[in-house]
């Protein structure tokens, strides 16, 4: 991708958060029970819908990379896996502060918070064990790990299903919110969703730099010992 | 990038001091006069007095929460923008190490032949 096109999608990406900053603050209806507090609803949920194409990118470089043997869908797999984690860690923080006002605790074992913190222990294996391997190991067992932990993602996704939960809403039940929230929460996917395109754009072509520079170090080292 | 992510940030705790500054827009005085408005349209017999305190009261409950529930929200989207932050500078940070490097690697190369 270019450095147009990227600067495009940055352009759109940041009309779409200011535009979504202003409608969470200034147009979306204030929720009857949880007021003001009710406006991390837009971001943190969001954010929980990016980490599952985040980590869904992942997974199918992953597969692709099994196949192909590329090293380029290795580096878009990781690059996304990344960014994955840190929109993972965006609910993770967020969620809590959301929690302690509307359950009045800041944690509580509930299926979907402990399948998400799961989620993210397991993406944080997944750079443990990139870091720890070589070359052609860390592509392989990476790629192998990328596919296995991607089954946690329905497990989070259908959590209130399988298990009873109070906190959570239960997956299929009815979304209904005023006009003027979907429309602001719609927007700020959207708006998620272009960040989280750009910043791995962006990932990837520093993995790519990267790449090129291992590659030319080996050829220096090569040269100057032979 | 970086300046995306400063700009969203200023943006969001521009938008919370503006939010928290906001003057409290129901007066007691617009409170008496929608009270009065709805008891005379009401069949009901109801006492003026107690329906004005009670509905006073009642904002008073609100706005004292209100700044907390702010503190939350703010809260909130601090830690969202901070942590966009924090990435994108350090993948600032890496592509400039990484460039140096390169540029290094090309120079004793270039030197080397």
């Amino acid at each position: 991708m270019g450095n147009l096109s990227t600067k495009i999608i940055g352009v759109i990406t940041a009309l779409l958060v200011f535009i979504s900053l202003y409608l969470i603050f200034g147009y979306a209806r204030i929720e009857g029970t949880m007021l003001e507090v009710q406006k991390i609803f837009y971001y943190h949920v969001s954010a929980a819908l990016t980490v599952y194409l985040a980590f869904g990118i992942n997974c199918i470089f992953s597969v692709k990379y099994l196949v192909q043997r590329k090293p380029n869908d290795d580096l878009l797999a990781s690059a996304s896996a990344e960014l994955g984690l840190i929109f993972c860690t965006i609910v993770l923080l967020s969620g809590p502060i959301w929690a302690r006002y509307a359950w009045n605790t800041w944690w509580n074992w509930e299926p979907r918070l402990t399948s998400t913190l799961i989620l993210w222990l397991m993406y944080i294996g997944y750079f443990i064990l990139r870091s720890a391997l070589e070359d052609d190991k860390r592509r392989l067992y990476s790629a192998v790990l990328g596919v296995v932990a991607f089954v946690d993602v329905p497990i989070v996704h259908f959590a209130t299903k399988f298990w009873k939960s109070e906190a959570h809403p239960e997956r299929g039940a009815k979304f209904d919110i005023a006009p003027s929230m979907l429309y602001t929460f719609l927007v700020a996917l959207v708006a998620c969703i272009m960040l989280f395109t750009l910043l791995l754009i962006v990932r990837y072509r520093v993995k790519k730099t990267q790449a090129r520079y291992e590659i030319m170090q080996q050829k220096h080292l090569r040269e100057a010992s032979g | 990038m970086k300046i995306l992510v400063l700009a969203s940030f200023v943006i969001v705790l521009g938008l919370f001091l503006f939010l928290t500054q906001v003057p409290v827009d129901i007066t007691p005085e617009k409170v008496s006069a929608a009270v009065s408005e709805a008891v005379s349209k009401s069949e009901a017999t109801v006492d003026e007095d107690i329906v004005k305190q009670v509905v006073l009261s009642s904002i008073e409950v609100l706005e004292k929460g209100q700044s907390k529930r702010l503190k939350y929200l703010a809260a909130a989207y601090l830690v969202i923008w901070l942590v966009f932050m924090l990435y994108v500078l350090r993948l600032g940070q890496q592509q400039q190490q990484l460039d140096q490097r390169l540029a290094q690697l090309e120079q004793t190369s270039n030197g080397e032949e």
